[in-house]
Formats: C-alpha cells, sequence, structure tokens
C-alpha cells in the first residue's frame, strides 16, 4: 500500500500540486436486523478504494477509484489535479493554505477484545433472536426490531509534507425497538437507545455488556405502559433531560453549530450555516456555568476517537465552552488559521472515495455533581425527557425541535405520570443559559452516533457524545399537541 | 462508447455464476457502475470539487427459505467469490423466512433511454464554468452563493438465477444555488434545478433566482405562531410529498397499520384536488424502469382526487398480501420494504401568483429545511422554513419573515389544499427526483420561529 501511496504522492506533485494526501480506506462491516420474528437481513459488505486529494493552483481536487495499483493512483493524482486546476477558474479570494503541521510516521489501534468478526455468525443470530423474542413476550406489542452490526476500517494516510499512517479500529452495535400502535398512535420504546442503538468502539465483548435478552422484556413492558399514559401537557415547564436525549441535543445545538466549515459558509446550502461568529470565541455566554463542553477524540471506546485525523493531526482533547462561555471550534487545517489556532483535529471522511469534512469527534457536556433523584426531588413541576425520537434545527442551528419515547410529569418533586411523544422546543444559547443542574459523573455515558450525516455527497460520520441528565428551566413542551 | 450497463451487466451475470458456484440455490446479483463527479462553492468560489468512478455488487443467495447478502466493491475474481461464499454463509445459518416466496422471475421491462450524451460528457470545467454563471448573480448584487452542481453516469444490472437480466443506463444533472446578504438584515435564496440531460441546463436562471430571492428577503420580521393560509413553492411541496411517499405508500407500512392509508383504500382521506401517482414509465420519468429484484416498475395510484387507491409492492410483499407486484423492490436487504420512488403529484390549473393573489394573509414558503416525523399515521412533520419565507398580504407578497417553525399533519394539510399550480417542477435527487406542482393550503400551522 505504501507504493500506492507514494506513486500518488509522486504523480500529484509532478503534475503541479503543491499539496497532496492519499487515503487508501478498506471497511468490512456485518449487519444483522430481525422484525416481527422474521430475518430481515443478514448482510456483509466490504468496500476498498483510494482517495487523492491535492492543491493545485491555490484551489481543492480530489479523485478516487475502487482500483488501487499504482498505475490506478497515478492516474487518479493526475485526475485530482486536473479537477483542481478547473476548480481554479472560480478561485477564491486567496489561494488555499494549511495551519502547520509536524508530520509523523505512526500506528494506530482502537480498543476490541474480542473481534466480532471471529465470532460465529450463528452466535450473533441466537442473541439477537432471543432479544427479539423477549420483545414479544408483552401481548400488546404490535412491531419489533432488534439491529446488530460491526464494522472494521483500516486506513493508510500519506501526505506530501511527509506522514504516513496506519490506524485500524473496530465499532459494535447493537438496539432492540418494540412498538405499540392505538387509535392511529405509533408509540415505541427501544435499548439501549432508539436509532438502532448505541454504538461503541469495541469488539464483541460491547455486545454481550449490553444484555440485549435481558432487557427485552422490560422494554416491552415499557412500550405497552404507553398505550395508557397521558399526552404531553402544552405550556411552560422545568424540564430533565435524560442523558441519550441530552447527547442528542449536544450534538444538534452546540456540535453542529461549532463547526468551523459551517462557520465559513462552506456548508451553507445543504446542511446550513451557523450562529456563532468568528468573534464570539471567549465573548459569547454559549449557556449557565454548569456548560462545560468538550471535544475529546481520545476518550476510550468512542466511536468518535482516533489517533489521528484524515488530515494526519493527532487527537485531541479541547474546549469548546469552559462554564458557560464560548472558547473555541471544530477545525481543520484550512479553517483554523481563521481563528488564529492549529487544526484541533477534527477532519475525518466517510471512506476512501470521499473528501474529509469537519466532524465532531465526542463532544461532551462533563458532568455535574447532583444526583438524578436528588434533581428530581428538587423539581416541582417538571417533565423527564428520555430516549430520542424525533429531531429537527433551523439552518443556523437556533430553533430546535425534539420529540422523546416517553416522558414523566414531575410533580412536588416526583415522578407521578407517564407522558407518550412528548416533546419540547427552545432556542440555543436561551436554552444552555437555562441550565441549571448537571448530574454527577455516575450518571454521564457516552452514547455513539453512527449516523450523523453532513456534506455533499452525503457523508455519515460516526460521532459520539457523552452526556448525564441535566435540567432546564422554563422550557416550552407540548408544541403543535 | 462502452456504456456503463454493459459493464454492470457482464459483472452481474459473472458473479450470479460464481453464487450458484459457491452453493446457492437461488441467486440475485445487482451490479452498479459508473461515475459521480460534484463541484460544490461556497463563498463566491469552488471549494470542494471531487470525481469517484466505482463498481458496487450485491450478492443475495438463498438456500431454501433463508437468505443472506453481501456486498464489495471490489471487482477481481477472487473478491467476487469471495463475497458469494459470504452470502451464502449467511443463507446457510440464517433461520428459515417461511413467508419468503423465492425469487421472482423474468418479466417484461421496457427499458427507457435515460441516459444523455451531453450529460456523460459535463466535465469539471463545465462544472466550473457554470458555477461562475451562478456566483455571477450573485455577486454583482454584493451576495455570496454557496451550492453544487452534480453530475452523475450511471449504469445498474439486476440478474438472476430464474432468467431475470435487465441493465439501464442513466444520467442526471442536480444543480443548487443558494444566495446570502451577509450585511446587516440580509436574507437568503434558494433555486434548484434537475434533469437527466445536462442540454437543458440553465445555469443563468438558476443564479437569477437565487439572487432574487435573496434580494427580496431583506429585514425580515416577525410572525406570531399560529395557523396561517400559505402557498408553497414546488420545492416545499416536495418534502411533503416525499416524506408521505416514505412512511404512508409502500406495502409494509399500510400492512402494520402505520400509514393513513392502512385500512383505509377506497375512501376518501384528503382533498379531491389530490391526485398522486407513482410513474417510472411517464415519458420525461427518470431513473429506472424496473425495481432492485429486475421487475417493472408499474404506474400505482396512490391517492386519486383525494380517495386512497393503493400501495406499492416487492415480490415479497405481493405475495405476503396476495395482491400483484408493482415492481418496487429496494436492494436486499432493507428494513422499509418497497417504496415509491418517480412520485408525480397531479397539476391543478393555477399560476404561483394566482395563488398568492387567492390570499388575504399568509405566507409563502419557498421551501423547509431539517423536516422530521414526530407522528407516522397523520404524517405529522415539524421543520424550519428557509431561503426565501414571506407575509402575503392582500395578495401580495408585502415582507420577508424570519425562518417558521411548522408541526403540521400532511394528511390534514392536503386536506386543506385550495388550489395547485399547472406547471410542476421536479425536485430531489439526478436520478429520482418528484414531480410537483406549487399548492395554496388553508390552516397550516406554524409553531415557532428563529431569531
Amino acid at each position: 500500500m505504501r507504493g500506492c501511496i507514494s506513486a500518488a504522492l509522486d504523480a500529484a506533485t509532478l503534475a503541479g500540486a503543491s499539496y497532496v494526501d492519499a487515503r487508501i480506506v478498506d471497511t468490512r462491516s456485518e449487519s444483522i436486523s430481525i422484525a416481527n420474528g422474521r430475518i430481515e437481513g443478514v448482510e456483509s459488505s466490504a468496500s476498498f478504494g483510494l482517495g487523492v486529494r491535492v492543491i493545485a493552483n491555490g484551489s481543492w481536487g480530489f479523485a478516487a477509484s475502487a482500483t488501487v495499483t499504482e498505475a490506478e493512483a497515478v492516474h487518479v493524482a493526475r485526475q485530482a489535479v486536473a479537477i483542481a486546476k478547473a476548480s481554479a477558474l472560480c478561485p477564491g479570494s486567496k489561494p488555499v493554505t494549511l495551519a502547520p503541521l509536524d508530520p509523523v510516521e505512526a500506528q494506530w489501534a482502537g480498543l476490541c477484545e474480542i473481534d466480532p468478526f471471529d465470532v460465529p455468525l450463528a452466535d450473533k443470530l441466537e442473541l439477537l433472536s432471543s432479544a427479539e423474542e423477549g420483545l414479544r413476550s408483552e401481548p400488546a406489542v404490535k412491531l419489533t426490531k432488534a439491529d446488530l452490526g460491526f464494522q472494521r476500517t483500516r486506513k493508510v494516510f500519506g501526505s506530501s509534507e511527509g506522514a504516513f499512517i496506519e490506524q485500524q479500529h473496530v465499532e459494535s452495535g447493537a438496539g432492540l425497538t418494540a412498538w405499540v400502535i392505538a387509535d392511529g398512535e405509533v408509540l415505541s420504546r427501544s435499548y439501549p437507545n432508539s436509532h438502532g442503538g448505541n454504538w461503541i468502539q469495541a469488539g464483541w465483548e460491547a455486545i454481550e455488556r449490553l444484555d440485549l435478552t435481558g432487557n427485552a422484556p422490560r422494554v416491552a413492558a415499557e412500550a405497552a405502559a404507553l398505550l395508557t399514559a397521558e399526552p404531553c401537557p402544552t405550556g411552560t415547564y422545568d424540564i430533565i433531560i435524560g442523558s441519550s436525549q441530552l447527547a442528542l441535543q449536544v450534538h444538534e445545538s452546540i456540535g453542529h453549530p461549532t463547526e468551523l466549515d459551517r462557520v465559513l459558509g462552506d456548508e451553507a446550502a445543504f446542511a446550513g450555516t451557523s450562529f456563532l461568529g468568528l468573534g464570539d470565541i471567549g465573548a459569547l455566554r454559549y449557556g449557565s456555568s454548569h456548560v462545560t463542553v468538550t471535544a475529546d477524540a481520545t476518550v476510550p471506546g468512542s466511536i468518535g476517537s482516533f489517533g489521528y485525523d484524515d488530515e494526519g493531526v493527532p487527537a485531541q482533547r479541547d474546549h469548546l465552552i469552559m462554564n458557560g462561555l464560548f472558547t473555541g471550534f471544530l477545525t481543520s487545517r484550512e479553517s483554523a488559521p481563521e481563528i488564529d489556532r492549529t487544526s484541533n483535529g477534527c477532519m475525518r471522511a466517510d471512506g476512501w472515495n470521499r473528501i474529509p469534512l469537519i466532524r465532531m469527534t465526542t463532544v461532551s457536556l462533563e458532568p455535574g455533581d447532583w444526583e438524578l433523584d436528588d434533581l428530581i426531588a428538587d423539581t416541582d413541576r417538571g417533565i423527564l425527557f428520555d430516549t430520542n425520537s424525533s429531531w429537527s434545527i433551523d439552518d443556523r442551528r437556533l430553533n430546535f425541535q425534539f420529540a422523546c419515547e416517553t416522558g414523566w410529569l414531575i410533580e412536588n418533586g416526583a415522578l407521578t405520570k407517564m407522558l407518550k411523544n412528548p416533546n419540547y422546543t427552545g432556542i440555543t444559547p436561551q436554552f444552555w443559559n437555562s441550565c441549571d443542574a448537571v448530574c454527577s459523573d455516575r450518571h454521564w455515558q457516552v452514547w455513539g452516533i453512527p449516523n450523523c450525516g453532513k456534506g455533499e455527497p452525503m457523508q455519515v460520520a460516526h460521532v459520539a457524545h457523552g452526556a448525564a441528565p441535566a435540567r432546564f428551566r422554563g422550557v416550552e413542551v407540548g408544541v403543535g399537541r | 462508447m462502452r456504456h456503463h450497463s454493459e459493464t454492470a451487466r457482464r459483472l452481474a451475470s459473472a458473479t450470479l455464476s460464481a453464487a450458484l458456484e459457491a452453493g446457492a440455490e437461488q441467486a440475485e446479483v445487482i451490479a452498479t457502475a459508473g461515475t459521480t463527479a460534484l463541484t460544490r462553492f461556497a463563498g463566491n468560489r469552488i471549494h470542494q470539487n471531487v470525481a469517484e468512478s466505482g463498481t458496487e455488487i450485491s450478492v443475495r443467495a438463498v438456500l431454501g427459505n433463508s437468505i443472506g447478502v453481501a456486498s464489495t466493491n471490489r471487482t477481481d475474481d477472487v473478491s467476487l467469490a469471495d463475497c458469494c461464499v459470504a452470502a451464502v454463509r449467511a443463507a446457510s445459518v440464517a433461520p428459515a423466512d417461511n413467508s419468503f416466496p423465492g425469487l421472482p422471475g423474468p418479466a417484461s421491462v421496457e427499458i427507457a433511454d435515460r441516459a444523455a450524451k451531453a450529460t456523460r460528457s459535463f466535465d469539471a470545467e463545465d462544472r466550473a464554468k457554470a458555477v461562475r454563471t451562478i456566483v455571477e448573480h450573485s455577486r454583482r448584487h454584493d451576495l455570496v452563493a454557496a451550492g453544487g452542481i452534480k453530475v452523475t453516469d450511471q449504469g445498474i444490472a439486476v440478474v438472476n438465477s430464474l432468467g431475470v437480466d435487465v441493465a439501464q443506463d442513466i444520467t442526471g444533472l442536480r444543480a443548487t444555488a443558494l444566495s446570502m446578504d451577509e450585511h446587516e438584515g440580509g436574507g437568503s435564496g434558494w433555486s434548484s434545478f434537475v434533469c437527466a440531460d445536462a442540454g437543458e441546463f440553465d445555469a443563468e436562471k438558476v443564479g437569477e433566482r437565487a439572487a432574487f430571492l435573496a434580494l427580496r428577503s431583506r429585514y425580515p420580521r416577525e410572525l406570531p405562531s399560529g395557523a396561517y393560509r400559505v402557498v408553497l413553492a414546488p420545492e416545499a411541496v416536495a418534502d411533503l410529498v416525499e416524506f408521505l411517499g416514505w412512511l404512508s405508500f409502500g406495502a409494509k407500512p399500510v400492512h402494520e397499520g402505520r400509514s393513513p392509508l392502512s385500512d383505509k383504500i377506497g375512501e376518501p382521506i384528503v382533498s379531491p384536488l389530490v391526485t398522486i401517482t407513482d410513474d417510472a414509465t411517464a415519458a420525461d420519468a427518470m431513473g429506472l424502469t424496473f425495481d432492485f429484484e429486475g421487475q417493472p416498475r408499474s404506474q400505482v395510484s396512490l391517492i386519486e382526487t383525494g380517495v386512497a387507491r393503493g400501495f406499492v409492492t416487492d415480490s415479497y410483499w405481493a405475495a405476503r398480501l396476495g395482491t400483484a407486484n408493482t415492481g418496487h423492490a429496494l436492494p436486499a436487504p432493507n428494513s422499509y420494504g418497497p417504496l415509491p420512488l418517480n412520485l408525480q403529484m397531479a397539476p391543478g390549473d393555477s399560476t404561483l401568483e394566482e395563488l398568492i393573489a387567492q390570499t388575504e394573509r399568509g405566507v409563502f414558503v419557498t421551501r423547509f429545511h431539517y423536516v422530521n416525523v414526530e407522528d407516522p399515521v397523520p404524517v405529522t412533520l415539524t421543520g424550519m422554513t428557509r431561503d426565501g419565507t414571506f407575509l402575503i398580504e392582500e395578495g401580495k407578497l408585502s415582507h420577508p419573515l424570519k425562518n417558521l417553525r411548522f408541526t403540521q399533519s400532511v394528511i390534514e394539510a392536503l386536506g386543506n389544499v385550495v388550489a395547485l399550480t399547472r406547471d410542476r417542477e421536479y425536485i430531489g435527487s439526478e436520478t429520482n427526483p418528484v414531480l410537483v406542482p406549487g399548492m395554496l393550503v388553508d390552516g397550516f400551522n406554524f409553531t415557532g420561529q428563529t431569531r
């Protein structure tokens, strides 16, 4: 592979590139899905190819091929340079430049105790079938789904600056969902999270720890209980948001708006921009003093972790918000100089045939010091939201609306009534400034989100968020109900 | 010139033989070969410019009633054989699905010519020149443009061991333009265009419309939440129709009671002004005329003058429900079941200007953003407006509005349709866009507003 990387770097340089990087990515994945007692899919897939990114005439070009030979690497490199030269027909006001980086030769591997690709398929099917059957133990449950998936990625990166980095990691994920249907309403409960479950950078051991089979009857019973749950009231309430839902709240209203490429307008036409400006660093009160948020690509077991990003920048832990004050963006080598910094290593690509974009790593709300029981007891009139079912936010990441699978009414410091399909809405900085309590590290958990969409062609990134339940005062709930 | 469909068909046939050699009792192979190129621009300059060529092979192996699927993008003999072995191995372990009817046999498919020479030859320089044209419309008004031009040239083949053997070439071009006024009080405007033949692409028109809407959107004001009459431009209608297609028109959600059509076939569910069909065979339709089981995509009436008429099927759901196979299979395996990919909403007899003129007080929406589902049966969606939202007063666009959040049942909205435009537009992806008119709707619920 080193020969192909070198061939691409040399050919692009000879063709006129002032900078080149080349990535070979080899991905293997496996997924199993069972729904309503029926095998919906047993699938394995493999993807392998080479992508070459260049700067020529001060503009970017990229080309990729699934044929990984030295001859093809030369062809792809020349194509990338030709594309960059075409880009220069509509150039920016200044040529593309990159923040300085010390190139390294390195290797990195993620945690994995039991390689899931060595575990017999029959064992995986048996575990998932048993869990899915457990969901059907409750007669009121009408639809069920159980998912299991694994991915192994091997990457080789080289640059014309002298970097050569080899990395590999394995991810494992699983989830259960039970649905009940009544009077035109479809209601669900999931474990350990909705939208396919939770994903972890680990092997088969992570799936065993989830205890899908043991949790299935409880999930089914909770789904059945939604049939008699009350609708979410409409009005302004203090709300406590559970860990997994808060992870998505962080994702949408802190992670995305702090991506510096969005702030600079690079994603304006598709995903949108950001309400943040370059001058907000050190000036904007993003949240209350309880809100401290980090971007950390070194969290063990997180699918947002790596050794080096896809520009060869080492993994880092950086603060985005410190005690409520906005302190920094997620950056790349091209964008970081706009804020007089070097890259904090957030560039990742969805495979060999995509260019790297600024992506979240593990963007987390740092834990506070509350116990969840104490926080509920401290709330006179509120609603506890748990497990996401729907999400939406505007193109500047200000106005959001989330719905959850379930909620609990809090009256005089106690959970009193289950609520079905609750939702809440808000404006990002106003919302984070209303946070007056965050639970402790005992309640803090990292949630893997393997489906973060951004860019054109759409790239799906694997990112993660740590969060513990937190309370927000005076939030509008029951919207449009 | 060798077309990609020939490559796809050759690879599919070779892989089918390998799958049978690997022990599959029945096998199906989907092969895709082609090129995709995309030039993105932002800040009035090209900032991303990419191209890729590649092939995807997917094998569905059947042993008894057990199924395994494997896919690869590597096309050497060893990799294809490995892929087939993986599919057969998965099938050998997977529990039997006693409701699986077996793979479908061959059926007559009319292969439409949907690949244009002008699109195939639309290269990086053509894309860059078109971007320059779009950007110039914004730059001359001190606006900032962003967007992209994507060109696809693909061949897709589906073969199976029962004799299915179909292949088709398709091309497509999609251009998008966002124009932004970055000064205080500035707004934004949007335009998009999709076609199979790049010869139809007019970059001037795309750039001009986006810039016009941006200029018209300066100094947006607030609007209290509430139910308003709305004029939805085709781009906004497309979002509603696409979600309806995904949630409501497939056999699976209909059978499972998750669709507004569940137990309602033959009953009126929306306004008599609404007729929605899926028709991959229409003369100007884009995309494949067969599905991913190689079956002909039939024209299906989904809602006819407000009455729920039908839903789309594939071989599995047709057998399970005892209905005809309409030819709407997605690649196996998938959780969605069959889906309509060529939705068309019938036109009305108005112009967009006439819809605005019929509105005493209401809201004009250019397009929606980040729409998601809150409740599937009434198809209750929430999302934001963006890039050209205006208050309508006394039959005219008055002033721009800050972007609004809606929380609205699509079924209820389609029940409140007052009029539709006679002109329709293709909106969406360059291979499977929807064809929709503009729409005048009463009582559309706006539930919030951004700052």
